[in-house]
């Protein structure tokens, strides 16, 4: 069973878009999660989250890797974004649209995918 | 937690800021909307502009007396 950092790592390696959040799509927790999931939907975002809330140690080991502190943290082909304000800012500025553009081509798929992390046996 | 902190932390870290303003969005003191313009992010990523302010008041931002914090952040030219 992998550790939780590997898990991690994986979704934010393989994953086209990937959206650590507080909540799911279909229940959004906060604020800056809703704004993260808007802007990357008006892009034409594919976006897959992972729920922050179900274990504290999810987000201390996301920013053990990610080297940022808050809640939600958006990667693309495994770049960190930023959040909320930039994923907006870049939306706005027409710069999200063509970075989704170049790592996913513009006739890229839109679905929205959950992962849940496997937390039963982590030390 | 005050505004008032909020921005005496930034104002160390960003002596020569052109607009420096922090609010509490909500009045509830832990929702704040943060905004900085200077010199020092001519040329700096995005991202990296606000990792800058996000260090500053990382220890409230992992402790939870800021639940939620906005960023602008702005270069000068």
């Amino acid at each position: 069973m992998k550790e939780l950092r590997e898990q991690i790592e994986d979704v934010i390696e393989q994953e086209p878009v990937a959206v650590f959040m507080k909540g799911t799509p279909q229940m959004i927790m906060c604020g800056n999660s809703h704004r993260a999931l808007s802007a990357l939907h008006a892009a034409g975002a594919p976006v897959t989250t992972v729920d922050v809330l179900p274990d504290p140690r999810i987000r201390q080991e996301l920013s053990a890797v990610s080297g940022w502190p808050t809640i939600p943290q958006v990667f693309v082909k495994g770049e960190l974004i930023g959040g909320a304000d930039i994923t907006e800012e870049l939306l706005e500025s027409g710069a999200l649209q063509q970075k989704l553009d170049q790592a996913l081509g513009t006739d890229r798929a839109r679905e929205v995918k959950v992962v849940a992390l496997d937390l039963e046996r982590v030390a | 937690m005050e505004a008032e902190r909020i921005r005496v932390l930034l104002e160390r870290e960003f002596p020569d800021a052109a607009e420096l303003s922090v609010e509490d969005r909500t009045g509830t003191g832990d929702h704040f909307q943060v905004t900085v313009s200077s010199a020092a992010f001519d040329g700096v990523p995005l991202i990296e502009q606000h990792r800058r302010v996000n260090d500053v008041l990382v220890e409230h931002l992992r402790d939870g007396s800021i639940h939620e914090l906005r960023i602008k952040t702005k270069g000068t030219t």
